[in-house]
Protein backbone atom coordinates (compact mmCIF):
# COMPACT_ATOMS: atom_id res chain seq x y z
CA UNK A 1 0.00 0.00 0.00
CA UNK A 2 2.53 2.19 0.97
CA UNK A 3 5.41 1.88 -1.96
CA UNK A 4 2.27 1.80 -4.16
CA UNK A 5 1.46 5.24 -3.57
CA UNK A 6 5.15 6.34 -3.43
CA UNK A 7 5.22 5.01 -6.85
CA UNK A 8 1.93 7.07 -7.96
CA UNK A 9 3.19 9.60 -6.23
CA UNK A 10 5.78 9.77 -7.84
CA UNK A 11 3.87 9.57 -11.15
CA UNK A 12 1.51 12.31 -10.14
CA UNK A 13 4.15 14.43 -9.62
CA UNK A 14 5.63 14.21 -13.12
CA UNK A 15 2.20 14.43 -14.57
CA UNK A 16 1.33 17.85 -12.54
CA UNK A 17 4.26 19.34 -14.05
CA UNK A 18 1.76 19.65 -17.65
CA UNK A 19 -0.04 22.07 -16.43
CA UNK A 20 1.74 24.84 -16.45
CA UNK A 21 2.07 27.65 -19.23
CA UNK A 22 4.25 26.56 -21.60
CA UNK A 23 7.33 28.77 -21.84
CA UNK A 24 10.50 29.46 -24.17
CA UNK A 25 13.02 27.94 -21.62
CA UNK A 26 11.23 25.48 -19.93
CA UNK A 27 12.06 25.12 -16.27
CA UNK A 28 12.37 21.86 -14.17
CA UNK A 29 9.01 22.42 -12.32
CA UNK A 30 7.59 22.65 -16.44
CA UNK A 31 9.83 19.80 -17.38
CA UNK A 32 8.76 16.88 -14.57
CA UNK A 33 5.18 18.19 -15.16
CA UNK A 34 4.89 16.77 -18.69
CA UNK A 35 6.37 13.53 -17.88
CA UNK A 36 4.01 13.20 -14.45
CA UNK A 37 1.29 14.09 -17.01
CA UNK A 38 2.09 11.59 -19.47
CA UNK A 39 2.52 8.73 -16.58
CA UNK A 40 -1.06 9.45 -15.31
CA UNK A 41 -2.69 9.53 -18.36
CA UNK A 42 -1.06 5.90 -18.52
CA UNK A 43 -2.20 4.58 -15.70
CA UNK A 44 -5.22 5.89 -15.67
CA UNK A 45 -5.86 4.92 -19.30
CA UNK A 46 -8.93 2.36 -18.99
CA UNK A 47 -7.94 0.54 -22.32
CA UNK A 48 -4.59 -0.50 -20.28
CA UNK A 49 -6.36 -1.46 -17.07
CA UNK A 50 -7.58 -5.34 -18.64
CA UNK A 51 -4.07 -7.66 -16.81
CA UNK A 52 -3.28 -8.74 -20.74
CA UNK A 53 -2.03 -4.84 -21.51
CA UNK A 54 -0.06 -5.05 -18.12
CA UNK A 55 3.56 -5.58 -20.17
CA UNK A 56 2.31 -2.85 -22.71
CA UNK A 57 1.36 -0.63 -20.32
CA UNK A 58 4.85 -0.82 -17.91
CA UNK A 59 6.85 -0.90 -21.30
CA UNK A 60 5.06 2.51 -22.07
CA UNK A 61 5.55 3.90 -18.63
CA UNK A 62 9.31 3.07 -19.13
CA UNK A 63 9.65 4.78 -22.30
CA UNK A 64 8.08 8.01 -20.86
CA UNK A 65 10.77 7.74 -17.76
CA UNK A 66 13.33 6.98 -19.74
CA UNK A 67 12.85 10.46 -21.10
CA UNK A 68 13.23 12.31 -18.11
CA UNK A 69 15.86 9.93 -15.89
CA UNK A 70 19.12 10.10 -16.20
CA UNK A 71 20.28 6.74 -15.76
CA UNK A 72 23.79 7.17 -16.24
CA UNK A 73 24.13 9.66 -13.34
CA UNK A 74 22.04 7.55 -11.14
CA UNK A 75 24.35 4.48 -11.81
CA UNK A 76 27.39 6.57 -11.11
CA UNK A 77 26.15 8.19 -7.83
CA UNK A 78 25.09 4.87 -6.33
CA UNK A 79 28.16 2.82 -7.28
CA UNK A 80 30.05 6.28 -6.07
CA UNK A 81 33.46 5.40 -5.29
CA UNK A 82 33.33 1.84 -6.94
CA UNK A 83 32.47 3.65 -10.20
CA UNK A 84 35.79 4.61 -11.61
CA UNK A 85 36.90 1.35 -11.38
CA UNK A 86 34.74 -0.27 -13.53
CA UNK A 87 35.21 -0.82 -17.42
CA UNK A 88 32.84 0.93 -19.92
CA UNK A 89 31.58 -2.37 -20.22
CA UNK A 90 30.65 -3.21 -16.49
CA UNK A 91 29.14 0.51 -16.40
CA UNK A 92 26.77 -0.33 -19.16
CA UNK A 93 25.96 -3.66 -17.69
CA UNK A 94 25.40 -2.13 -13.96
CA UNK A 95 23.09 0.61 -16.01
CA UNK A 96 20.97 -1.31 -17.68
CA UNK A 97 20.62 -4.03 -14.37
CA UNK A 98 19.75 -1.39 -11.68
CA UNK A 99 17.23 0.18 -14.21
CA UNK A 100 15.58 -2.98 -14.77
CA UNK A 101 16.16 -3.68 -10.53
CA UNK A 102 14.08 -0.51 -10.21
CA UNK A 103 11.16 -1.52 -12.82
CA UNK A 104 10.86 -5.25 -11.19
CA UNK A 105 10.49 -3.56 -7.75
CA UNK A 106 7.75 -0.86 -8.69
CA UNK A 107 5.98 -3.38 -11.64
CA UNK A 108 3.25 -4.31 -9.62
CA UNK A 109 2.63 -0.99 -8.30
CA UNK A 110 1.18 -0.26 -11.98
CA UNK A 111 -1.93 -1.16 -11.30
CA UNK A 112 -2.89 0.34 -8.11
CA UNK A 113 -3.62 3.63 -9.18
CA UNK A 114 -6.20 4.91 -7.07
CA UNK A 115 -6.75 8.72 -8.56
CA UNK A 116 -3.70 10.15 -6.55
CA UNK A 117 -2.98 13.70 -7.40
CA UNK A 118 0.33 15.71 -7.38
CA UNK A 119 0.67 19.04 -6.05
CA UNK A 120 3.93 21.07 -7.00
CA UNK A 121 4.99 22.65 -4.02
CA UNK A 122 8.02 24.63 -5.32
CA UNK A 123 11.43 24.83 -6.75
CA UNK A 124 14.91 25.21 -6.38
CA UNK A 125 17.94 26.02 -9.04
CA UNK A 126 21.02 26.48 -8.29
CA UNK A 127 22.69 26.68 -11.64
CA UNK A 128 23.00 23.29 -13.25
CA UNK A 129 21.22 21.35 -10.87
CA UNK A 130 17.55 22.00 -9.26
CA UNK A 131 15.60 20.34 -6.92
CA UNK A 132 11.58 20.14 -7.43
CA UNK A 133 8.82 19.39 -4.39
CA UNK A 134 5.48 17.88 -5.11
CA UNK A 135 3.64 16.48 -2.41
CA UNK A 136 1.25 13.35 -3.79
CA UNK A 137 -2.29 13.76 -2.01
CA UNK A 138 -3.98 10.59 -2.01
CA UNK A 139 -7.70 9.76 -1.17
CA UNK A 140 -7.51 9.68 2.34
CA UNK A 141 -5.86 13.16 2.49
CA UNK A 142 -2.39 11.86 3.36
CA UNK A 143 0.26 13.88 1.78
CA UNK A 144 3.09 12.76 0.81
CA UNK A 145 6.09 14.65 0.48
CA UNK A 146 8.38 13.99 -2.99
CA UNK A 147 11.69 15.72 -3.97
CA UNK A 148 13.06 15.35 -7.36
CA UNK A 149 16.69 16.39 -8.19
CA UNK A 150 17.21 17.23 -11.50
CA UNK A 151 20.79 18.12 -13.48
CA UNK A 152 20.50 20.27 -16.48
CA UNK A 153 21.88 18.53 -19.80
CA UNK A 154 21.51 20.65 -22.85
CA UNK A 155 17.93 22.21 -22.71
CA UNK A 156 16.55 18.98 -20.38
CA UNK A 157 16.35 18.77 -16.72
CA UNK A 158 17.10 14.88 -16.13
CA UNK A 159 16.38 13.31 -12.78
CA UNK A 160 19.02 12.20 -10.63
CA UNK A 161 17.43 11.49 -7.75
CA UNK A 162 14.27 10.98 -5.71
CA UNK A 163 13.59 11.47 -2.14
CA UNK A 164 10.39 9.94 -0.81
CA UNK A 165 9.32 11.01 2.85
CA UNK A 166 13.01 12.81 3.02
CA UNK A 167 14.43 9.19 1.77
CA UNK A 168 17.10 9.33 -1.10
CA UNK A 169 16.72 6.68 -3.30
CA UNK A 170 20.78 6.84 -4.58
CA UNK A 171 21.33 7.14 -0.50
CA UNK A 172 19.75 3.82 0.19
CA UNK A 173 21.26 1.74 -2.67
CA UNK A 174 24.56 3.28 -2.52
CA UNK A 175 24.76 2.24 1.20
CA UNK A 176 23.51 -1.35 -0.35
CA UNK A 177 25.83 -1.87 -2.92
CA UNK A 178 28.43 -0.42 -0.90
CA UNK A 179 28.73 -3.26 1.95
CA UNK A 180 27.91 -5.60 -0.60
CA UNK A 181 31.16 -4.53 -2.34
CA UNK A 182 32.89 -4.62 0.40
CA UNK A 183 32.10 -7.17 2.48
CA UNK A 184 32.73 -9.63 -0.80
CA UNK A 185 33.17 -8.10 -4.31
CA UNK A 186 31.78 -6.32 -7.09
CA UNK A 187 30.66 -9.76 -9.13
CA UNK A 188 28.89 -10.50 -6.43
CA UNK A 189 26.67 -7.77 -6.17
CA UNK A 190 26.27 -8.12 -10.29
CA UNK A 191 25.29 -11.66 -9.72
CA UNK A 192 22.86 -10.76 -7.06
CA UNK A 193 21.37 -8.40 -9.52
CA UNK A 194 21.35 -10.57 -12.48
CA UNK A 195 19.47 -12.85 -9.82
CA UNK A 196 16.86 -10.60 -8.91
CA UNK A 197 16.13 -8.78 -11.94
CA UNK A 198 15.28 -12.77 -14.04
CA UNK A 199 14.35 -14.71 -10.53
CA UNK A 200 12.22 -11.90 -9.56
CA UNK A 201 11.25 -14.06 -6.33
CA UNK A 202 14.41 -14.04 -5.38
CA UNK A 203 15.61 -12.38 -1.85
CA UNK A 204 18.79 -10.97 -2.32
CA UNK A 205 21.11 -11.74 1.07
CA UNK A 206 23.79 -9.75 2.33
CA UNK B 1 59.45 47.23 50.88
CA UNK B 2 59.60 43.43 51.50
CA UNK B 3 55.95 43.37 52.01
CA UNK B 4 55.46 45.80 48.74
CA UNK B 5 57.24 43.00 46.48
CA UNK B 6 55.71 39.93 47.55
CA UNK B 7 52.25 41.38 46.93
CA UNK B 8 53.67 42.66 43.83
CA UNK B 9 55.04 39.38 42.94
CA UNK B 10 51.63 38.04 44.05
CA UNK B 11 49.82 40.11 41.87
CA UNK B 12 52.30 38.93 38.78
CA UNK B 13 52.02 35.61 39.23
CA UNK B 14 48.06 35.89 39.33
CA UNK B 15 48.25 37.66 36.14
CA UNK B 16 50.25 35.38 34.57
CA UNK B 17 47.91 32.22 35.81
CA UNK B 18 44.92 34.38 34.12
CA UNK B 19 46.54 35.22 31.03
CA UNK B 20 47.88 31.42 30.48
CA UNK B 21 44.24 30.02 31.34
CA UNK B 22 42.93 32.62 28.76
CA UNK B 23 45.48 31.33 26.42
CA UNK B 24 44.77 27.63 27.09
CA UNK B 25 41.30 28.57 26.72
CA UNK B 26 41.08 29.91 23.30
CA UNK B 27 43.39 27.27 21.92
CA UNK B 28 41.51 24.08 23.42
CA UNK B 29 38.22 25.72 21.81
CA UNK B 30 39.78 25.75 18.30
CA UNK B 31 41.26 22.46 18.42
CA UNK B 32 38.73 19.70 17.85
CA UNK B 33 39.05 16.52 17.53
CA UNK B 34 41.03 17.15 14.26
CA UNK B 35 44.24 19.15 16.69
CA UNK B 36 43.47 22.47 14.58
CA UNK B 37 43.59 21.13 10.97
CA UNK B 38 41.27 20.26 9.05
CA UNK B 39 38.89 22.37 6.44
CA UNK B 40 34.92 22.97 6.37
CA UNK B 41 32.71 22.42 4.41
CA UNK B 42 28.35 23.57 4.69
CA UNK B 43 25.36 21.52 4.06
CA UNK B 44 21.74 22.45 4.20
CA UNK B 45 19.05 20.41 5.96
CA UNK B 46 15.26 20.73 5.60
CA UNK B 47 15.06 19.05 8.93
CA UNK B 48 18.61 18.74 11.20
CA UNK B 49 15.86 16.82 13.37
CA UNK B 50 17.66 18.36 16.64
CA UNK B 51 21.92 17.87 16.15
CA UNK B 52 23.85 19.85 17.94
CA UNK B 53 27.28 22.33 17.41
CA UNK B 54 29.88 19.57 18.57
CA UNK B 55 27.66 16.57 17.23
CA UNK B 56 29.91 14.09 15.05
CA UNK B 57 30.24 13.74 11.46
CA UNK B 58 30.65 10.32 10.72
CA UNK B 59 31.84 8.58 7.37
CA UNK B 60 31.73 4.63 7.14
CA UNK B 61 31.31 4.47 10.90
CA UNK B 62 34.38 6.28 11.71
CA UNK B 63 33.79 9.84 13.44
CA UNK B 64 35.61 12.22 10.92
CA UNK B 65 34.81 15.67 12.24
CA UNK B 66 32.43 17.83 13.86
CA UNK B 67 29.34 20.20 13.56
CA UNK B 68 31.35 23.52 14.13
CA UNK B 69 27.80 25.34 13.52
CA UNK B 70 23.98 25.36 12.80
CA UNK B 71 22.29 27.93 11.97
CA UNK B 72 18.93 28.79 10.34
CA UNK B 73 18.56 30.46 7.20
CA UNK B 74 15.40 30.91 4.83
CA UNK B 75 13.24 28.18 7.41
CA UNK B 76 16.92 25.83 6.36
CA UNK B 77 19.08 24.52 8.86
CA UNK B 78 22.36 25.66 7.58
CA UNK B 79 25.71 23.34 8.55
CA UNK B 80 29.31 24.06 9.08
CA UNK B 81 31.04 20.69 9.42
CA UNK B 82 34.55 20.49 10.22
CA UNK B 83 36.63 17.69 8.25
CA UNK B 84 40.33 16.42 8.76
CA UNK B 85 42.51 17.29 5.48
CA UNK B 86 43.21 13.92 4.24
CA UNK B 87 39.43 13.18 3.97
CA UNK B 88 37.75 14.26 0.38
CA UNK B 89 34.55 14.73 -0.42
CA UNK B 90 33.07 14.15 -3.60
CA UNK B 91 30.70 16.83 -5.45
CA UNK B 92 28.04 13.82 -4.95
CA UNK B 93 28.55 13.14 -1.73
CA UNK B 94 25.20 12.84 0.79
CA UNK B 95 24.83 13.97 3.80
CA UNK B 96 22.33 12.49 6.08
CA UNK B 97 21.48 12.81 9.49
CA UNK B 98 21.20 9.75 11.26
CA UNK B 99 20.33 9.20 15.05
CA UNK B 100 22.61 6.88 17.32
CA UNK B 101 20.17 4.05 17.83
CA UNK B 102 16.96 4.24 17.42
CA UNK B 103 15.85 7.08 19.46
CA UNK B 104 19.62 8.59 20.77
CA UNK B 105 21.62 11.96 19.85
CA UNK B 106 21.81 13.07 16.24
CA UNK B 107 25.01 12.95 13.69
CA UNK B 108 25.98 13.18 10.44
CA UNK B 109 26.37 10.85 8.31
CA UNK B 110 28.52 11.55 4.63
CA UNK B 111 28.05 8.57 1.75
CA UNK B 112 30.85 9.48 -0.40
CA UNK B 113 30.01 9.89 -4.16
CA UNK B 114 31.97 8.53 -7.42
CA UNK B 115 32.23 12.19 -9.18
CA UNK B 116 36.01 12.99 -9.78
CA UNK B 117 35.32 16.34 -8.59
CA UNK B 118 35.88 17.05 -5.49
CA UNK B 119 34.69 19.64 -2.49
CA UNK B 120 36.81 22.83 -1.70
CA UNK B 121 36.91 23.95 1.19
CA UNK B 122 34.29 26.22 2.51
CA UNK B 123 31.90 24.57 -0.15
CA UNK B 124 28.20 23.17 -0.07
CA UNK B 125 27.53 19.39 -0.03
CA UNK B 126 24.29 19.70 -2.54
CA UNK B 127 22.57 16.28 -1.92
CA UNK B 128 21.58 16.07 1.70
CA UNK B 129 18.70 13.69 3.46
CA UNK B 130 16.58 15.55 6.19
CA UNK B 131 16.11 13.55 9.92
CA UNK B 132 13.56 11.07 9.96
CA UNK B 133 10.98 12.59 11.90
CA UNK B 134 9.47 9.52 14.06
CA UNK B 135 6.21 10.89 15.48
CA UNK B 136 5.36 12.59 12.06
CA UNK B 137 5.50 9.47 10.47
CA UNK B 138 3.52 7.66 13.12
CA UNK B 139 1.17 10.05 13.05
CA UNK B 140 0.47 9.81 9.28
CA UNK B 141 -0.11 5.99 9.58
CA UNK B 142 -2.38 6.69 12.74
CA UNK B 143 -4.24 9.37 10.86
CA UNK B 144 -4.45 7.13 7.78
CA UNK B 145 -5.90 4.11 9.63
CA UNK B 146 -8.29 6.39 10.07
Amino acid sequence: MGPARLWYSTVLFLLTLLITVPSQAQGPTEQIKETTDKILAIVSDPSLKSPDKKEEKIRRLRKVVDERFDWREMSRRTLARHWAERTEEEKEEFIRLFGELLERTYRDKVDSYSGEKVVFVGERVDGDYGAVKVKVVGQDQRDIPVLYRVKKKGNDWLVYDISIEGVSLINNYRSQFNNIIVRSSYDKLIKMLRAKVQGGEEKSEE
Amino acid sequence: MRKFDLELAVGLFMIAGILCLGYLSIRLGKMEVLGGEGYELQAVFSNSGGLKEGSSVVIAGVEVGRVKKIYLDEYRAHTILTLPSGVEIQEDAIASIKTKGLIGEKYVEITPGGSEKVLKPRERIRDTQPAVDLEQLISRYVFGKL
